[in-house]
């Protein structure tokens, strides 16, 4: 191919190109994805309502306004355990700025008594939810643990960090970025 | 067999897809590194120096984005997180670890892109075996016999289009004849890549869009493109006598 044949090529493809580009555009400003729910960044967190060990019920789309973490575990997740202190650090730090942080036990996979135990030893006192049926582990595609999903204040998902622990830098530059 | 693939290589163990392609990658490159005066030492030095520095540089540029979150926690600099990365600086990084190996080795740096071009396109392909495991880089909803159940709505199988398109850019590469000025089987890869990922990005549900909703992937796939034909041209240009 000599030189004349290469720039008419190459004329060719970034017009065509730049022809594609506006055509794709999507000028509607519409953001389908966040009408829709799934456990994925970019869509509306999956709604659920549960309980406490103490009978407090706690439904998500009711924390509207508000940056929510939340975070699947379970009491023999070596990881989960792990990163419990420095959840509990950043939700002292950040709950007075409208952040929140739903610890979801995966209760079905779990010795429903040893909750009371690790809540104690570790000093948690954010909501820490049932999920006895495994519901909402589902609804999350829960596969891994712990999962945690960064909701943020119009209730879309920010970021999923799948596995652990997480670091308290991580979780401090995440919550920061839902609450902007 | 989609839905086998996706539990086994469930997030985080998508990894694991990515660390295959860079070692497979790195075995096919060894085969042709000495057709284009690279030995396989050289070839295993670059790229583990390279690697090196992309991890450390994404997660030093990290830090220094996000100094103030370290400084109250500076353990973290350490953890095992792989979301505490930033994409950008660990390319950065890793191109400048490459050149000042080509420099200081004194290799020709359009023969040596060339020996790793196998590289190159084999990583590709863990990328979006990985993105496929993670279900992230997904494709636009669509009602085509061919959409795939995704995140709660049928879309187009854009991580299957792009693996398929990955794989038959390797294989041309591969078996292309290679009786051109180096660095042209390099351009070749990016060329033909960047064209594809402008046209198949329109697809894209998960990327940013610019300028009132331009897709950010498709304006930087034309700038690689742009820039693979002034470099075609700069290495096609004949030499004076």
């Amino acid at each position: 191919m000599n030189l004349t044949q290469r720039i008419i090529l190459y004329a060719l493809v970034l017009i065509s190109g730049i022809a594609w580009i506006i055509l794709s555009a999507d000028f509607s400003k519409n953001t389908p994805a966040a009408q829709t729910s799934a456990p994925q960044a970019g869509f509306s967190a999956p709604d659920f309502t549960l309980k406490t060990p103490a009978g407090e019920s706690y439904t998500l789309s009711e924390l509207k306004g508000k940056a929510v973490l939340v975070n699947l575990w379970a009491t023999w997740c070596p990881p989960c355990r792990a990163e419990m202190p420095a959840i509990q650090e950043i939700y002292d730090e950040y709950k007075a700025q409208g952040f929140i942080v739903l610890a979801i036990n995966m209760t079905a996979q779990d010795n429903p008594l040893e909750i009371a135990p690790f809540l104690n030893k570790y000093n948690l006192n954010f909501p820490v939810l049932l999920d006895e049926t495994g519901e909402t582990g589902k609804a999350y595609q829960l596969r891994s643990l712990p999962s945690s999903f960064f909701i943020d204040r119009a209730g879309i998902i920010s970021e999923v960090v799948i596995g652990g622990p997480m670091a308290e830098a991580l979780l401090r530059t995440r919550v920061e970025e839902i609450l902007k | 067999m989609l839905a086998l693939f996706h539990n086994f290589f469930a997030p985080p163990r998508h990894i694991v897809l990515l660390i295959l392609a860079i070692w497979i990658g790195l075995l096919v490159a060894e085969k042709r590194a000495e057709r284009h005066a690279l030995s396989k030492d050289d070839l295993n030095n670059l790229v583990f120096y390279s690697l090196l520095s992309y991890i450390l540089g994404g997660r030093i540029f990290y830090v220094l984005e996000n100094f103030s979150a370290f400084s109250k926690s500076p353990l973290s600099v350490f953890s095992i997180n792989l979301n505490l990365f930033d994409l950008s600086g660990a390319l950065i990084t890793a191109a400048l670890a490459l050149l000042i190996f080509i420099q200081r080795k004194k290799l020709f740096l359009w023969s040596t892109l060339d020996a790793l071009m196998p590289f190159f396109a084999l990583l590709i392909i863990g990328i979006e075996l990985s993105h496929l495991a993670a279900g992230t880089a997904f494709g636009t909803p669509s009602d085509l016999p061919w959409a795939v159940e995704l995140w709660n709505a049928r879309r187009h199988p854009l991580q299957l289009y792009n693996l398929s398109a990955s794989l038959l850019i390797f294989g041309w590469l591969w078996f292309k004849k290679q009786n051109q000025p180096s660095g042209i089987l390099f351009l070749n890869l990016s060329a033909v890549t960047a064209a594809y990922l402008l046209f198949i990005s329109a697809f894209q549900a998960d990327q940013n869009v610019i300028l009132n909703g331009v897709k950010s992937n498709q304006i930087i796939a034309l700038i690689a493109l742009i820039i693979s034909f002034i470099l075609f041209e700069i290495r096609l240009r004949p030499t004076k006598a």
